[in-house]
């Protein structure tokens, strides 16, 4: 199977990019980006997807870039990474090889990485995917069940957009809209995902994978900060059970204060798809999703509390 | 350089450059096995899943049929046709392996066991055998039940280690 016709071109820089989406614009034609194509590639030999015009944006430089920005949100430095940075380099060059730091207020420094991403990292999709697929790729695709937005919901990610119009910041959870559906506009570049939490050594993510396709039938992440034996706050992001990775505040809500013992935290993930509108298949259904998300957020919460313990 | 339905695409296949002008929408591994008649690598699924049309891209193990010859423009290209050794039957040691384990039944998702393996004892020399199976996790097998493949796998690399 192979992608119906559609007209190549390779962008030069990101000038050259945004020329080309303006000028696909002014044509009336449909253009995509394609970076890894590892979602987008699937999606148009399926038929799915049916472009008129791909621009290669995988010899951007601008988008390879990442380093420390800051102080940003609540006053503490954040960690930017380009958008055209693979799992695989995000696995092997930047969490192992320095680390994403922990983003403290003062003097940058490699903390070890960010557990839930190393977890994410490890189940998602499988390892030529991994070698291909690029994390702006994964916030820009909008899928209601992709692992890693949910990872970035949690620690608070910004996106940067570049357009002909300017740049300009956005939060993921204002980025994400509902199922394939995002913030981003005709004519615009996510060019970089920056990480803002203050210290994310105290997290995990969880996931019930579909065996086939590896998606997450339901994924959790859990970002915790223990303060005098108890919850000083913990946010928690939900994937693959409703049109878009949600933040899942009543859960958040009742962990602040919490004592970090069983009962607290299952009395918390009790809730955590309340709020939320549910999706369903043929794969399961929303009642057994919301119930794995449940399940899955008891396992994240105490995963996470238990490396705080340990850090 | 507008956006164009043809494209000519020059890559470096298993050490030699090859060039052709293809449809944009040429996936990367029918230019291979159409165009340059590289028929080791395999066809499976049409969904990214079964792992059988597994080639090294810039030296990483990717999945050609998500790929497209164009983006591999100016790039490298490893193929099952480019791992044995010089000489008549010269295998790879991955390849060995898998003689020697009896790794294969059809042998049809083989070429994409190996070059995955490969980047597996290239990334952790030792593996362990959930490593093997971790690293096997995108390529299918309706054969052997994979159990052969990791033992092939763990002896390659002690071979190779």
């Amino acid at each position: 199977m192979f992608p119906a016709d559609f007209a190549y071109v390779r962008a030069r820089s990101l000038d050259e990019a945004l020329d080309l989406l303006d000028e696909a614009a002014v044509a009336g034609e449909e253009a995509k980006l394609i970076a890894g194509g590892q979602s987008l590639l699937p999606m148009m030999k399926l038929r799915l997807a049916v472009p008129q015009v791909l621009i290669d944006i995988a010899d951007l430089k601008e988008l390879k870039s990442g380093g420390w920005y800051g102080p940003g949100t609540g006053g503490y430095l954040s960690y930017s990474i380009g958008a055209l940075t693979t799992y695989r380099q995000l696995g092997r060059d930047q969490l192992v090889n320095g680390g994403i730091p922990a983003g403290h207020a003062g003097t940058p420094g490699p903390v070890g990485g960010i557990p839930a991403v190393t977890d994410a990292l490890a189940v998602l999709a499988d390892p030529q995917v991994r070698a291909r697929g690029t994390i702006g790729g994964a916030v820009a695709h909008g899928d209601p069940a992709a692992d890693l937005p949910a990872v970035l919901l949690a620690l608070n990610a910004e996106l940067a957009i570049a357009s002909r119009k300017g740049r300009r910041v956005i939060a993921l959870d204002d980025f994400l809209h509902g199922v394939f559906t995002t913030d981003l506009a005709e004519g615009e570049v996510v060019t970089h995902i920056s990480i803002n939490a203050p210290d994310a050594r105290a997290s995990a993510y969880e996931k019930f994978p579909h065996p086939a396709s590896h998606l997450p039938l339901a994924g959790v992440c859990a970002v915790v900060k223990l303060s005098e034996g108890l919850i000083e706050r913990a946010d928690v992001a939900v994937t693959g059970i409703s049109p878009r990775p949600y933040r899942a505040r009543k859960t958040e809500r009742l962990l602040v204060g919490a004592d970090p013992a069983p009962g607290s935290l299952a009395a918390a993930a009790a809730q955590v798809a309340e709020d939320t509108s549910l999706l369903g298949d043929q794969h399961a259904s929303a009642p057994y999703r919301a119930h794995l998300a449940e399940v899955l957020t008891r396992r994240a919460l105490a995963r996470a509390i238990a490396r705080a313990a340990a850090a | 350089m507008p956006a164009a339905r043809e494209v000519t695409v020059q890559l470096t296949v298993n050490g030699v450059p090859r060039a052709a002008t293809v449809l944009a929408r040429t996936l990367l591994v029918h230019f291979l096995r159409d165009h340059l008649r590289l028929t080791g690598t395999h066809v499976g699924c049409d969904t990214t899943q079964c792992g059988a049309c597994t080639v090294a891209l810039d030296g990483v193990a990717v999945k050609s049929c998500t790929v497209l010859a164009a983006q591999a423009d100016g790039h490298e290209v490893t193929t099952i046709e480019g791992l044995s050794g010089p000489g008549e039957g010269a295998l790879h040691p991955i390849q060995q392996a898998f003689k020697d384990e009896h790794a294969l039944q059809c042998g049809y998702c083989t070429p994409g066991m190996v070059l995955a393996l490969r980047q597996l004892i290239a990334d952790h020399p030792n593996p362990t055998e959930d490593q093997v199976r971790h690293a096997l996790s995108g390529n299918i097998c309706r054969c052997t039940g994979y159990q052969n493949i990791v033992a092939a796998a763990l002896r390659a690399a002690q071979r190779e280690g």
